[in-house]
Parts: structure tokens; C-alpha cells; sequence
């Protein structure tokens, strides 16, 4: 009795089933072919080109490991790995520590606690080009850097000029754009957390480092690894700053890997050993990664 | 909570009078309150520093820029700006960025609420395994993915093009996850009493998926015209010829040419102002945007 009745409508069913299937690839494929086209493609060939000879215009060939042993023995390649991990150094802890100091700042609500927290904010909307643009003036050796270094009794060159102190100087830049993206993130767990602890804390007789240290950063770990992701990736791919503030200079002391893989791309063509340098990159992130996974990210 | 029918009156009112009072509790004292504004006007200064420099500096005869003495907003000249935009280069260079920023942003959101919605909301063959690959390459570092790009784009003839400076760009993962995670949460129902009235699939996603949509695709909005405004890399790789420079190339060729610094601060001024009146005006998706956990550092 029931099965005529029944079929139809699982008949109906099934060509709605097939229409929808058909409407969803429909919306889906304008980005999954951009998609495939642009990042899929090129990844599976970045890796890949990694592994070969290739000039524009000329014939790919593969080589194996020849690019491998290229850069093992490339000491322009080394000095942009030693660089990058100088910056990384320098950068990463400072501006989670900026984020986090700040945060704790424009916490509690207050009379202009949001003008102080667009106004921290600001930097990090503008473009690096124009922050190195005024910033090059800033350390430059007639710029206020130089003076205050100079009232202090402190030598006052010009530290984008100097081998030792351009890495520092590039470094207090990368903060200063960026800390408030940090603060936000931080900021937006910090108003999660519950009160109760806290309070309870607070009437047990705790300073405020000892309610921050034992309460409110243990439950700050996850905000804090992620920052820690996105910031050290950040710092590995430090590319426009550079570009605009030092070209890399003085004598390669600020040369990091993606400007030593522009160059060897776009400056030299010489684009299967640009790729390695992308792959190294790649594996440098994973590693770091996966590091950073191991030891900090235990409990989530 | 269930004892309230039969012992109703006074248990309410204590909670928020304790709230009150340990709030009050947790705010610094006068010491700390005092302490808190001077780190908070200091880490101020240290911040605005740089803009209000850029600005006042950029009013400056080229030869005056010395530090602190130039500082102060006072004799102003315009010169720097007759320069920057006599000169064509920056109208140009703005046109471009414009361009590059606008129609990436509009496109970027109506593929991305297309794909979130067929995401969340549509079952077809081979949607795990297009999330899941969509969803792998957010690790793989973009500077991987730049080089073979590169080549596909002059291999097809779009080196120096609007379009090959464009179309790459398209391709944003990040955004098609957020507005997946949006569409997820709206409701069936909607969509089903739509089907019923008859509307075709077309009109649902126009009349109800867009205007839903609206907040997230605010603050996506937002963050993708700031990363296209700003990005240094693609159009520098892209634009080899001066006309198709962007204002962020243009400036750091500025940088090499040797321009005189109040120059090169009058064209970054010109470059800032769009953003900062965005930034104004749209401060709240911003900050929305970041909290919803980064898309595009």
C-alpha cells in the first residue's frame, strides 16, 4: 500500500538531490577553477620547478638536487637565511610582547580606551611602503633616532647604515606596524575570560603580575601560540619592508630569503633555482611549525 | 533556576551588586590609573609619531628637514605636492591601485559567497575533497605559489595587463572559508520556504544570501581592499612598465630615484588619505575582522 506512494516521491527527491548537486558545483567552480588555476597549480609547480633548470624563454630541464647543492653552497643564500632568522629573533618575541603589554592596557573599559585602541590599530592599515618611506627618515643619520641616541651620549649614525644595526632597526619597524593586530586578538580573548578567578584572586590578597602570571596568561596560551604561528611565518616572508627601506643593504646585512628569491627570479630570471629558495622557505614554515606545535601547543 | 516558582522575590538582586562592586575592584587604583595613562600616552606618541612626521614633513621646503626643528607645522609650503601631482605619475598610479583594489574586492566577495554558500549549504560529488584542498593550501607559503604564477600569467600574455594583474588575486581561500562559516550558521528554513514559493537558485543567493550576508561581507570587504591597497609584490612583479605601476611600486621607485624626501612624503600622504578615511569610516569591520582570526596579516 505504501510503496506507490513512496516512489514518486523519492524519485522527486532525488532529481531536487541532482538539481541541488548541480547548482552547488555550479556556485563552486568559479573559485575552485581560480583556485586550481592559481594556487593548486602552481604550488604542485613551485615545487616541482624547485627540482629544475628553467630561464624564461628557455628550456626547463630537470636536475635533481643541483639546486639543493646550489644553495648549500651559496653563501649569498646562507647570509639571507642568517638574516631571516635574525629578524624572525628580533621581531617575533617583541611584537607578541607589544600585543600583549597593550592589550592588558585597553582592557577594562575606560573614558577613550577606544580612541587608544584605533589608534594602535592605525599601523597596521597602512602600507609598508609608506612606513618605511617615513621611516627612513626616522633612522636616517639627521633623523630623531639618531638625535635621541645622540642626547643620550650614545653613537648617533644612522643605524640603516650600519651591518650590525640595520637588522635591530628593521626589526623595532616590523613592531611598530604590527603590534596592533596582536593586541586585537589578544584583547579579544582577554574580554572572554571569566571574572570569578580573578576576583577570587584579588580577595586572596594577588598583585596584578601575580593575578596576570598564574591566571590570566595560562589561559592566554592558545592566543598567544597562534600569534606566534602567524607572526614567525610573518617574519620568515618579511618582504616590503626591505625592499623599500634597505634593498637589502648595507652589503646584504638585511638581505632576507624572499628578497634573495626576487632577485634570483625577477632581477636574474633564473627562476628553478628562485623556486628552491620558495620550497626552502615552505619547509622552514613547516618545520617551525610543527616545532611550535610540539612544545607550545600541547593542550590545544 | 527551577525553584523560582515556589521561591520567588529576593534572590536577583545580589549578583549584579557584587558584579559592581569587584569590577570597580579590578581597576587599578589611583597609582595604576596614573601609571596607565602614561604608558598609554607614551606608547601614543611613539605610535602617531611617524604620521604626524609624514604629514608636517611633506609642508616642508626640501632642504629644511632636519630634526626637531623642522617639526613644528609652521612655515607651510605646498610645493611638494605641485610636484607630486604635476607630475602624472601619482594620478596614474592611483588609477591603477584604484582599480586593482576595487574590482578584486568586488569579484573576491561574489566568488567567495558564491563558493561559501554552495559549501555550506549545497551537497554535491566532490565537495570534502574540494574544502579539504582549498583548506591544505593556507600552509603553503604564497612566495611558493609566485614564481610558477608568474610564468602561467606571461606565458598567456598578462604581464602588464589589468587582467593579469587581477585575475591571480581572485584566488582566496581564506575567503571562501569565512563565508562558508557565515552561511552555516543562517538558518535552513529560510532557504527551504524559498523553495517552496518557487524561487530559482539564482534568486535565492541574490535575495537571500547576499543581503544576509551583508556584515561579514562588510568586514571581508574591507580587509581585502586593504591587502590589494597595499600589496607590494604581484603588481611590482606584474606592472614592469611605468603605466601599470601601483601606488606602493611607485613609491618605492621613488625611493631608488633619489626624490627629495618632502616629494616622496607628499606622494606617500596621497597614498595614505583613501585608507585612513576608510579606516575611519569602516573601523569597526576592521577590527571585526581581525578578531574573527586573521585573514591576510
Amino acid at each position: 500500500m505504501a510503496v506507490p506512494a513512496q516512489l514518486p516521491a523519492r524519485r522527486a527527491r532525488r532529481v531536487i538531490a541532482r538539481r541541488e548537486a548541480r547548482w552547488g558545483l555550479l556556485f563552486v567552480l568559479p573559485a575552485f577553477l581560480l583556485f586550481l588555476a592559481f594556487r593548486f597549480g602552481p604550488a604542485i609547480a613551485g615545487l616541482v620547478l624547485g627540482f629544475m633548470d628553467y630561464t624564461i624563454g628557455g628550456d626547463a630541464e630537470w636536475t635533481g638536487l643541483d639546486n639543493a647543492r646550489r644553495l648549500v653552497d651559496d653563501p649569498v643564500f646562507w647570509q639571507a637565511l642568517r638574516v631571516t632568522a635574525g629578524y624572525t629573533v628580533l621581531y617575533v618575541p617583541l611584537t607578541v610582547a607589544a600585543s600583549v603589554g597593550l592589550a592588558l592596557l585597553v582592557r577594562r573599559g575606560f573614558r577613550g580606551v577606544g580612541l587608544f585602541r584605533s589608534v594602535f590599530f592605525l599601523p597596521v592599515v597602512t602600507s609598508l611602503v609608506l612606513v618605511a618611506t617615513i621611516f627612513s627618515w626616522v633612522f636616517s643619520s639627521d633623523g630623531p633616532w639618531s638625535r635621541i641616541l645622540g642626547w643620550v651620549g650614545l653613537p648617533d649614525d644612522s643605524w640603516l647604515a650600519s651591518s650590525t644595526l640595520v637588522l635591530p632597526a628593521l626589526a623595532l619597524v616590523g613592531v611598530w606596524s604590527h603590534f596592533g593586530y596582536g593586541m586585537l586578538i589578544v584583547l579579544a580573548r582577554l574580554q572572554d575570560l571569566p571574572r570569578e578567578q580573578e576576583e577570587a584572586a584579588l580577595t586572596d590578597g594577588a598583585g596584578p603580575w601575580q593575578r596576570f602570571r598564574w591566571i590570566v596568561l595560562p589561559q592566554l596560551k592558545p592566543v598567544l601560540f597562534f600569534l606566534l604561528v602567524i607572526e614567525t611565518t610573518a617574519s620568515f616572508q618579511v618582504f616590503d619592508l626591505v625592499y623599500a627601506m634597505t634593498g637589502g643593504g648595507p652589503a646584504r646585512a638585511s638581505y632576507t630569503l624572499v628578497m634573495a628569491l626576487y632577485d634570483q627570479g625577477f632581477k636574474y630570471f633564473d627562476l628553478g633555482y628562485a623556486s628552491a629558495i620558495g620550497v626552502a622557505l615552505f619547509v622552514m614554515t613547516l618545520v617551525v611549525a610543527l616545532i611550535q606545535r610540539l612544545t607550545l601547543g600541547r593542550d590545544k | 533556576m527551577t525553584a523560582t516558582t515556589t521561591a520567588p522575590a529576593p534572590t536577583p538582586a545580589p549578583p549584579p551588586r557584587r558584579r559592581r562592586r569587584s569590577y570597580r575592584a579590578l581597576q587599578p587604583g589611583p597609582g595604576g590609573v596614573v601609571l596607565r595613562y602614561v604608558l598609554l600616552a607614551v606608547a601614543s606618541v611613539v605610535t602617531l609619531f611617524p604620521f604626524y612626521a609624514m604629514v608636517v614633513l611633506s609642508l616642508k621646503p626640501a632642504a629644511a628637514v632636519e630634526f626637531p626643528g623642522s617639526l613644528l607645522p609652521w612655515p607651510i609650503e605646498f610645493d611638494a605636492y605641485a610636484t607630486v601631482l604635476d607630475s602624472r605619475d601619482i594620478l596614474r598610479w592611483l588609477l591603477n591601485t584604484t582599480i586593482y583594489s576595487v574590482v578584486s574586492v568586488v569579484a573576491v566577495l561574489l566568488l567567495a559567497a558564491m563558493a561559501g554558500y554552495a559549501f555550506a549549504k549545497k551537497r554535491f560529488p566532490g565537495r570534502e575533497t574540494m574544502f579539504w584542498s582549498f583548506l591544505a593550501m593556507v600552509m603553503v607559503p604564497y612566495h611558493v605559489t609566485l614564481i610558477p604564477t608568474f610564468i602561467l600569467i606571461a606565458k598567456v600574455g598578462g604581464v602588464d595587463t589589468y587582467w593579469g594583474l587581477i585575475l591571480p588575486t581572485l584566488a582566496n581561500a581564506q575567503a571562501v572559508f569565512l563565508m562558508r562559516q557565515f552561511i552555516q550558521g543562517l538558518p535552513d528554513e529560510l532557504f527551504e520556504a524559498a523553495k517552496i514559493d518557487g524561487a530559482s537558485e539564482w534568486r535565492m543567493f541574490v535575495r537571500i544570501v547576499l543581503p544576509l550576508c551583508k556584515p561579514i561581507l562588510a568586514t571581508l570587504g574591507v580587509f581585502v581592499f586593504l591587502w590589494h591597497w597595499n600589496d607590494l609584490l604581484w603588481p611590482l612583479i606584474i606592472g614592469q612598465s611605468g603605466d601599470m605601476r601601483t601606488l606602493t611600486v611607485g613609491i618605492a621607485s621613488l625611493q631608488k630615484e633619489q626624490v627629495p624626501l618632502n616629494v616622496m612624503l607628499a606622494g606617500s600622504v596621497v597614498a595614505f588619505v583613501p585608507i585612513f578615511a576608510a579606516y575611519l569610516v569602516g573601523q569597526r569591520y576592521f577590527t571585526e575582522g581581525v578578531t574573527m582570526s586573521g585573514i591576510k596579516g
